[in-house]
């Protein structure tokens, strides 16, 4: 791992160079990514903390139960973080993703992020209730404003259309029951 | 000539009308979300599963043979028709189709990738018809040892060579087995990290892991840097070549096929590798090199014919190994786990029928995908024009349908959320994303063969390396990460005026071009120490860590 860690940061340095996604101040800048660190080091805790309380049963004293391969994997975990923090640390970083649609000069938006994340939990919690055609309605309406539609009327319309087709499609041509919900009787 | 009667007995039973109808609705699907901007082959592949839950086996891979070969060829469009492309192996094709679509050469660059695609798909399929019972016939006779060598190759390779930063490869492969962890153990019964909800404890579907990762990890990333105003797409009419343009193409899509094939067939992965190599060959070998960097139709036919060729040879160690080294070689494995019939040398014992319907299913997937897009290619340029809301608003609705439908369960909508948002992250800090859905996927059947191996020798570690595929894989392995640190700081030493490397700003493949040493392509052999090693310095950001492949 430490020939990895030393050649990464060679790797990374263009990276720094390129407008990246941040409004932090020029010293803490990519050093966002030790949170990634953190969560590796989170990660690895839980598993060695999961490992250690799996139940020690006669049938895995045998020659390898199932505790030594979560071990393994909390001290690869906590490798990763230790290796990542110098990395960061020493100035590595990798490129962020780009692609069609993104403009990395901007930084990022949280409230559309935010929002999204929000509409899909509400969407896991109420589609049950509400049905897969009323829910999934709204998801896509919402996430469509969201995501910047001017288009209040449009956008609901074709959120509408795609949830009762989608429903009819699963329901009749795969035959794949989804819940109807509140529409239960009138679909 | 054994495999030649039972391709033949795959083609009776795949060419009925029902089927063929199956594959055309594969291909068209595949195709009409492939061109989507924004979504790859592997999220193609991964919310479209869904549609072949109802169906049985046989149409159901039928159609995904469709969907596959439609969802690469719609992410070459998009990147000859938008700017920068999507996904990572359409990086080069990207290079100069866009380039030619923007002189005016649209429909040649177009032709010129559906034509190659064609032509390297085929060959390449033929490939594997003649290598698949080969490597099955040594396959059968491995141990537990032997597989679990070839797993931690294969999780070496995904983690390591692709992406530009070994730690995150590594950091992103030891996430994905931690997720792959979830659940009841096979061996003992036991639940590990199912912290008591009884929804986990038949572990996480790779369905909602795939979907999460590819779908709504990217819709999070692109909502959160969502480019105003309209996308420049450029229009086209319909694909055609002069004949100086097939005089310019036969001869890369040849080569690519070439280049393409044996590194999609060892489980190294990725067609990244390939479709470079294949772009710089080209551009050494071409009558016209002054016409690179300004819409070379061999940079577009030579890649395309690679990446094609290079997704053909996955399904070598896919189907015979039961190793995905690819993103939707990853989601392919789910499907045929959702039918109960997991992929390796016993699939071809068991369900010959099935295996050989499917490879020629990809037979005629490739060869409606010719017959029916170059019509229909001025309809995709279309699709590019979507409003970018209702796109990305459809692609969470589609993957919330996707994870719900995987288990009928809401819960599964929760576990994609906390794992799209884990997309999220190694998207902003450029962690590969398919070490994660690798290592997911491999994880527990990694752990069963190490369990396997030690239970016959009782626990003596020395039966790892019992068996010689082992032994020569491990040597390999150590060769590989060893040598090029090695080689990096003699050059480093040495070098004084010759590194222009780091310094480049991966705007594109034609400046890094010349510094590669080309000579060395076609010698595969060689090539993938070089590799690994050169191309992260000369283009870091063309070739990102396979995000969207």
């Amino acid at each position: 791992m430490s020939s990895s860690t030393a050649g990464t940061p060679v790797t990374g340095a263009p990276a720094t160079g390129t407008p990246t996604v941040s409004r932090v101040p020029a010293v803490l800048r990519g050093r966002s990514e030790l949170g990634v660190a953190a969560l590796l080091a989170v990660l690895a805790t839980i598993v060695a903390w999961d490992a250690a309380h799996i139940k020690q049963l006669s049938i895995n004293v045998g020659v390898m139960g199932p505790q030594v391969v979560p071990n393994i994997i909390a001290v690869g975990l906590g490798l990763c973080a230790i290796a990542l923090t110098v990395d960061v640390l020493r100035g590595g970083a990798a490129d962020a993703e780009d692609g069609e649609d993104i403009d990395l000069s901007q930084g990022a938006h949280w409230p559309t992020v935010f929002g999204l994340a929000g509409v899909i939990l509400a969407y896991a919690l109420t589609m049950e209730f509400l049905g897969y055609v009323i829910a999934s309605a709204l998801l896509f309406y919402g996430s469509s404003l969201l995501l910047g539609s001017k288009r209040y009327l449009w956008a609901l319309v074709i959120g509408a259309l795609l949830a009762v087709g989608t429903f009819y499609g699963f329901v009749l041509g795969l035959g794949i029951p989804l819940p109807a919900g509140l529409l239960t009787g009138i679909l | 000539m054994e495999n030649l009667s039972l391709l033949m007995d795959g083609f009776a039973n795949a060419l009925t009308l029902q089927n063929l109808l199956f594959a055309l609705i594969g291909v068209l699907l595949g195709t009409a979300v492939g061109v989507l901007p924004g979504i790859g082959p592997a999220m193609t592949v991964a919310l479209l599963l869904p549609l072949t839950y109802a169906l049985d086996v046989t149409s159901a891979l039928i159609m995904f043979a469709g969907i596959y070969y439609g969802g690469m060829y719609g992410g070459s469009t998009t990147s000859i028709l938008l700017n920068t492309p999507g996904e990572s192996s359409s990086v080069v094709t990207a290079l100069e189709g866009n380039k030619m679509a923007k002189a005016g050469r649209g429909a040649q660059a177009l032709a010129t990738a559906a034509i190659g695609s064609f032509v390297a798909g085929t060959l390449a399929t033929g490939g594997l018809v003649f290598v698949a019972p080969f490597i099955v016939s040594i396959a059968i006779s491995l141990g537990a040892p032997s597989y679990f060598a070839m797993m931690v190759f294969a999780f070496v390779a995904v983690s390591t060579v692709l992406g530009s930063s070994r730690i995150r490869g590594l950091a992103s492969l030891f996430i994905g087995l931690t997720i792959g962890l979830v659940g009841m153990d096979v061996t003992t019964g036991q639940p590990r990290l199912t912290f008591g909800q009884p929804l986990l404890s038949g572990g996480i579907d790779v369905v909602v892991i795939a979907v999460a990762l590819f779908a709504v990890g990217e819709a999070l990333w692109i909502a959160a840097h969502l480019r105003n105003g309209k996308p420049a797409t450029i229009p086209v009419g319909v694909p055609w070549m002069a004949k100086d343009d097939w005089k310019r193409s036969w001869k890369p899509w040849l080569r690519g096929t070439v280049i393409g094939f044996p590194f999609g067939a060892i489980p190294a992965g990725g067609a990244e590798i390939p479709t470079f190599l294949s772009y710089v060959t080209e551009k050494k070998l071409s009558k016209h090199p002054e016409q690179f960097g300004h819409g070379a139709i061999e940079g577009v036919a030579g890649p395309e014919a690679a990446n094609n060729a290079s997704a053909a040879g996955t399904l070598v160690p896919l189907l015979t190994l039961g190793l995905p080294t690819t993103a939707t070689a990853a989601v392919m494995i789910a499907a045929f786990n959702q039918y109960g019939i997991p992929p390796g040398p016993l699939l071809f014992e068991t369900e010959p029928l099935l295996v050989w319907t499917l490879i020629a299913s990809l037979f005629i997937g490739n060869t409606l995908l010719l017959a029916i897009n170059l019509p229909l290619a001025p309809l995709w340029a279309k699709l590019l024009r979507i409003p970018r809301p209702y796109l990305y608003g459809g692609i969470l609705f589609f993957a919330t349908l996707g994870a719900y439908a995987a288990g009928m369960q809401t819960f599964n909508i929760v576990i994609l959320l906390l794992i799209g948002a884990l997309g999220y992250m190694a998207r902003r800090f450029g962690f590969p994303v398919l070490p994660i859905i690798v290592g997911a996927i491999l994880g527990p059947e990694m752990e069963r063969q190490l369990r396997r191996s030690l239970q016959i020798s009782s626990g003596d570690p020395a039966a790892l390396v019992s068996e010689p595929v082992p032994v020569v894989i491990y040597t390999v392995l150590a060769v590989f990460l060893l040598v090029p640190p090695l080689v990096k700081s003699i050059r480093r030493r040495r070098a004084g005026t010759r590194t222009g490397t780091g310094g480049t700003d991966g705007t594109g493949g034609g400046g890094a071009g010349p510094t590669i040493p080309a000579p060395d392509a076609p010698d595969s052999s060689r090539v993938p120490t070089r590799v690994a090693q050169t191309h992260p310095e000369h283009h870091p950001s063309a070739f990102h860590p396979d995000a969207r492949a």
